[in-house]
């Protein structure tokens, strides 16, 4: 191929090579130029992550050839480290501010914010949110990003103080934060391994189908391909839950999107040319799209064999023939007296769609098949033995010939929680002989060939006494999982035992059922089915309050669970569970909700701004299994330093910061002498079950807790010897050990830790090693009919309050004000929660305004930036404030419960409530996007109106 | 995106040299934006002709008339900071700054969002209304014409084989002229269009120009509103280039929005844009 010669200058170093006409800059500067800070996110200039300075312009390196560069000056974040080991005044500010949390995003903002101060020394927050707003980021909700670079505008940043012991409760700054701000931090994404084959997948272009014939006769032969496989390769079944999927399609294919065959090839060109010269001859079958017609007799069956599937007995109930993955009961008290004894009744009936999660940085895994048998797998998950443990069962392999490696991860979100790409990659690789395989996917197949949040339709009747108290309560949620189980018969079933919300239900009938469809398969997604279930829950609570002439804020207190009534699975609520009560008080005070009736009329199109509030509760407890553990270790270094070791994985939520500092306080040492490696690996750190569910904090936590004061028995211990005197009076601080009233000749834990040697050269002692270990104790599987039982480990209770504008002449939703709180048993580190919620928040106003699924026939017609909007800076709340409660949990660390995925929970219901109270008009269906909202006001006057396929109620149905 | 050649004319004459050469091979490559796209989906084009080092294409001009020259390789992100187009064609300036993400924009050029010819490109409704024509250059020679010609269908433009646009003309303001550019998208970030309009009121000749732009298979010209003064109620305003506009758009369901919520918000534009430009509501700028 024709090269062209180019001359490039980047962070000061000027280069001449050699292109071809078709590299991107991008390319050029990761693969070529080695700039690993460089990320790639949608390759359509959306993202903003490959952002660069192109002569003193932001521009999406994606988008440019990089023969257009030729003679150009290009800065990448990279420039902003002017000395190694010293920090800019932005970078500074972007660790002080929270402003990071998977650092998939932070070096395209950095050079988006550099290019600003570089043009603007002292822009306003319209020019820094107009500066930042083409950099996507789905962890930090924007808000700690434009801070730090508002505290720089301002001119002559410094440093925030470095917090001081105990460490537990200050907002000690991230322990990655450096290295994601220099570009150090290193992602999958960015990885090449010596000898490494790059793949590309093929995937179906129908919804269903018969596959009648695949030719790869002619991809085999193409130049530079090492491996072509299809599904019948494979004889294989994989599933979490429920094993029913196949590693590439065989016989059929049961969603568009579902890859189908794959290539490994020297280049990701090649790989891409071999894949589109494969051959497929499919019969398109009739697919099954709609939940309620899948459940029907008589339907097309997404998985005819079903019964004969495997799956985890005794907690998911499928029913073959009925398109059911799973069916979950809930059976408390009377649902029919409960009816009975109301004053009146009420079903409404809601709707979610099915939405992605997102992560910056889309699934990648590379899988090295040795010679020797063993494997080794470098992949962007979140849970280390879990890739190990499903990737073993399917192919039959002992663990301790697999390891699983996980690096930084560019976000997650529960849509990493399993398996997904390695299997494949792993029989790419033994196909091509041993050498290591790279997939990446793209943004395309990140939305339509990894799993998404599962679409939900619930059925809320609600029976109420007239004083206001719940007597009844009968659901029925359908989720739409699509093609395959996976996590989502979990959800299913998780927010069943919450699908109630937190409230007093005597009597409660309710059923979940796990739809199998012809779509992108659902799997976990941060909330896990809260978000979902509380849309129809919450929004019911508002709808009731107000047929039944009461206050929201009141008829919620009125039936929030308190000490001594049990959740709908009989579980005791305790004043160990936290104070919800408290969480809706502050809320409701801080917004200023006055009970303040919402407009006599429905508000008409076209008649300006209006504005409304409205209150929303959540809760949620860690869904996993009954016996779920986790433990840590911890290892001395020589100069009284400690590394602890832990296989849950910090893809950006923060945990081994605060792990760090409940280990620098256990182990009585600064800090900065406590070090969380990066990297989870199967070989080297302890298991852990999976990081997922809010639960890493609390079980990682209590387990490294146990193993610092394990290491603190054996540093007193050698004390105690050297010192003459006995263990219990040895005291520790800092790093130091003494006699206690001897302060003034200590030791230091650099003379112990490996163990002592006195001057003539005796040594007693050894490495200091602790070890901890949690496993969840006293749950129980739900009873299979009535699903009694104690599933949860810790709940966490919170509220959102918000105040908001709607503009009727076009329906766009801008939020004022969205305060929110939380019962975390105790903030373990200010900053991590606060940025966790403002995350969560904006996450949250997502699903509730902009993100949805467009299916067309089964074909998902939104599957990239372009048409699947998420927020940007320019779409978060104007002020958002983060409150909590401290109730201490008996089984958390220092009393801490998680509170990761809780901020996004509810965030759609407090909005929809919102805009019922500022326009008089309910909606029902998510999200609210302008022009279901403009619609909506237009056409309510008529009463005839009803939108297909939109918001629906039954109404009022009896009295 | 493969097996294409790249060239880097000097001139306009070399450009149009390579065009003519590569007989309908070639795509002409500006900002890139539209075009890298295009490129991941075959044929690939044989050759790329990088304009963007031909000096003339990346100068914003003024005549001594009074006319706005932007050359054709001018940054969207230029237009929208310029002082001067700011000040004499705000709905220039607006529309070039609706564009994307400040990195698209600082990438994008005016002259390649026109011939990428989408629907919903923001700088299209702006220049029609203002009158704006096209420089174009072929093998046989340069030619002008006017934009309201320009737009044949969805990617398609009455560029002929071998033709590139090198600038796009402003004429000189009449006395008076007002304008301004409005746009509805589904968030508060980076979107296209679901409807953009801009609008200019010619107090001289006493009309309202207006485009409307996602509205049909291409930007569309509505015809001049007559007879509104300077004075001019701009409820009434608004009202009557409503009720014109919505005679002459075909806005159909899409996945980014129906039919009926374009028509209402082409309405709604409609009545905004006549109470900037009558209500003495102007943007600030």
């Amino acid at each position: 191929m024709k090269t062209y010669p180019i001359t490039l200058t980047v962070n000061g170093q000027t280069n001449t090579l050699e292109v071809p006409a078709d590299r991107t800059l991008l390319e050029l500067l990761k693969e070529d130029l080695h700039q690993p800070s460089v990320k790639s996110g949608c390759h359509i200039g959306e993202c903003g992550a490959c952002t660069v300075i192109l002569d003193g312009r932001p521009v999406n390196a994606c988008m440019i050839l990089a023969v257009e560069a030729d003679g150009a000056v290009i800065e990448t974040a990279e420039a902003e480290t002017q000395q190694p080991g010293v920090l800019s005044e932005l970078q500074q500010a972007f660790v002080d501010f929270g402003a990071i949390q998977c650092g998939f995003c932070t070096p395209g903002m950095l050079a988006s914010a550099r290019a600003l101060l570089a043009r603007r020394p002292h822009p306003t927050r319209e020019e820094i949110v107009e500066a930042l707003a083409g950099n996507y980021c789905r962890c930090t909700g924007y808000e700690p990003i434009i801070q730090a670079v508002e505290a720089v505008a301002r001119g002559g940043y410094r440093a925030a103080p470095a917090p001081v012991a105990p460490y537990v409760g200050t907002g000690a700054n991230r322990v990655d934060a450096v290295a994601k701000v220099t570009g150090s931090a290193t992602f999958v994404h960015d990885m090449t391994l010596p000898g490494m084959l790059t793949a590309r997948l093929l995937t179906s272009p129908h919804p269903s189908a018969r596959i009648r014939r695949i030719d790869v006769t002619k991809a085999r032969s193409m130049p530079g391909v090492k491996a072509v496989l299809i599904g019948a390769d494979l004889p294989y079944k994989l599933g979490l839950y429920m094993e029913d999927k196949d590693i590439l399609a065989r016989d059929v294919v049961r969603y568009q999107g579902e890859a189908v065959a794959a290539v490994a090839a020297e280049t990701w060109r090649q790989a891409q040319d071999a894949v589109q010269a494969i051959e497929v001859e499919y019969e398109p079958l009739k697919p099954v799209l709609d939940v309620e017609e899948a459940r029907a007799e008589g339907a097309p069956q997404v998985h005819p064999d079903l019964g004969r599937y495997s799956w985890m007995k005794g907690v998911f109930f499928p029913q073959p023939g009925r398109n059911t993955a799973h069916h979950q009961k809930i059976r408390k008290g009377d649902v029919e007296k409960g009816m009975a004894e109301a004053e009146r009744i009420f079903e409404f009936h809601f709707q979610n769609p099915p939405v992605q999660h997102v992560p910056m940085e889309t699934h990648t895994a590379i899988a090295t098949a040795r010679p020797d048998g063993e494997v080794e797998i470098i992949t962007s998950a979140q849970s280390p033995f879990t890739v190990r443990h499903l990737f073993c069962r399917t192919f039959g392999l002992p663990l301790s010939k697999v390891r699983v490696r996980i690096p930084y991860v560019g976000g997650g979100f529960g849509g990493k929680a399993g398996i997904s790409l390695e299997p494949l990659v792993y029989c790419l690789s033994k196909a091509a002989g041993g050498r290591p395989v790279k997939l990446a996917a793209t943004r395309e197949e990140e939305f339509n060939t990894l799993p998404s949040r599962q679409g939900l339709r619930s059925r809320i009747k609600t029976g109420v006494a007239k004083d206001g108290r719940i007597t009844a309560l009968d659901v029925t949620y359908l989720w739409d999982a699509g093609a395959y189980a996976d996590y989502g018969v979990n959800v299913g079933r998780a927010a069943a035992y919450s699908g109630a919300g937190p409230y007093v239900v005597p009597n409660c009938k309710l059923d979940s059922f796990v739809v199998y469809t012809n779509k992108v398969f659902g799997t976990a997604y941060r909330g896990f089915g809260h978000l979902e279930v509380l849309w129809g829950i919450e929004r019911n609570m508002d709808l009731v309050a107000r047929a039944v002439g009461m206050d929201p804020v009141e008829f919620r207190r009125r039936n929030l669970l308190r000490p001594g009534e049990t959740t709908i699975t009989g579980e005791k609520f305790t004043t160990g569970h936290g104070r919800p009560e408290e969480c809706l008080r502050l809320v409701a005070e801080a917004i200023g909700w006055d009970g303040q009736r919402r407009p006599e009329k429905p508000v008409r199109a076209g008649s300006g701004k209006v504005r409304g509030k409205g209150v929303a509760m959540l809760h949620k407890a860690p869904a996993m299994p009954t016996y779920t553990s986790c433990s840590a270790t911890i290892l001395f270094n020589g100069d009284g330093s400690a590394n602890v070791l832990v296989s849950g994985v910090d893809y950006g939520q923060g945990t081994y910061t605060t792990l760090t500092q409940i280990a620098a306080d256990e182990l009585k040492l600064p800090l900065e002498k406590v070090r969380v490696p990066w990297d989870s690996d199967t070989d080297y750190t302890p298991y852990d079950w999976q990081t997922v569910a809010s639960r890493f904090t609390v079980m990682g936590g209590n387990a490294i807790i146990q193993a610092a004061r394990e290491c603190l028995d054996q540093i007193r211990a050698i004390a105690s010897q050297v010192l003459h005197a006995p263990p219990d009076q040895i005291e520790c601080a800092n790093g130091k050990v003494w006699a206690r009233g001897k302060p003034e000749s200590p030791l230091d834990y650099a003379q112990i830790v490996l163990g002592y040697t006195y001057p003539d050269g005796t040594s007693v002692g050894g490495p200091v090693i602790g070890k901890g270990r949690y496993i969840a104790t006293g749950l129980t599987n739900l009873d299979p009919d009535t699903g009694q039982g104690l599933p949860a480990l810790n709940w966490t209770y919170g509220a959102h309050g918000v105040e908001l504008e709607v503009d009727t002449d076009t329906g766009h939703v801008r939020v004022l004000k969205f305060v929110s709180a939380f019962d975390a048993g105790k903030v373990l580190n200010q900053q991590q929660c606060r940025t966790q919620v403002i995350g969560g928040v904006v996450q949250g106003l997502g699903s509730a305004v902009i993100e949805k699924f467009v299916f067309e026939g089964g074909r998902l017609l939104n599957n990239s930036f372009q048409d699947y909007k998420i927020p940007t800076a320019k779409d978060i709340p104007l002020e958002m404030r983060q409150l909590f409660v401290e109730t201490p949990h008996p089984q958390g660390p220092y009393g801490a419960r998680g509170v990761a995925e809780h901020p996004m929970i509810s965030v759609p219901s407090v909005v929809g409530n919102a805009i019922a109270n500022a326009t008089g008009i309910e909606f029902f269906e998510l999200p609210l996007d302008p022009e279901r909202i403009y619609l909506t006001l237009k056409h309510a006057a008529d009463p005839a109106f009803r939108p297909a396929g939109r918001a629906q109620t039954t109404g009022v149905a009896g009295e | 995106m493969a097996g294409f050649r790249y060239e880097r004319p000097g001139s306009v004459a070399q450009a149009t040299a390579l065009l003519a050469e590569a007989g309908g091979g070639a795509r002409i490559l500006a900002g890139g934006t539209d075009l890298m796209i295009a490129l991941r989906t075959p044929p690939a084009p044989e050759v790329l002709v990088d304009v963007k080092r031909i000096p003339e294409l990346g100068e914003i001009t003024w005549t001594p008339e009074g006319e706005l020259v932007l050359g054709a390789c001018v940054l969207v992100q230029r237009v929208a900071d310029d002082e001067r187009i700011r000040a004499t064609f705000p709905a220039l300036a607006e529309g070039a700054g609706a564009i994307g993400s400040l990195q698209v924009r600082s990438r994008a050029t005016v002259a390649g969002n026109l011939a990428n010819a989408s629907p919903c490109m923001d700088t299209a409704p702006p220049l029609l209304v203002l009158g704006g024509r096209l420089r174009i250059a072929g093998a046989e020679g340069r030619r002008e014409a006017p934009l309201a010609n320009f737009f044949l269908g969805v990617k398609h433009t009455a560029l002929g084989p071998g033709e590139l646009v090198t600038a796009v003309v402003v004429p000189k303001p009449a006395p008076g002229l007002r304008s301004a550019f409005a746009k509805i998208k589904r968030v508060w970030g980076h979107d296209l269009a679901l409807v953009n309009a801009a609008a200019a009121h010619d107090p001289t000749a006493s009309v309202v120009r207006l485009a409307i732009g996602s509205c049909a298979v291409t930007p569309v010209l509505i015809p001049a509103l007559p007879g509104v003064g300077a004075s001019a109620d701009p409820r009434e305003v608004g009202e009557r280039l409503a009720a014109l506009a919505l005679e002459h758009i075909q806005p159909i369901d899409d996945l980014r929005a129906s039919a009926e919520y374009r028509r209402e918000m082409t309405a709604l534009l409609c009545r905004r844009l006549a109470g900037r430009l009558f209500g003495g509501a102007r943007r600030p700028s």
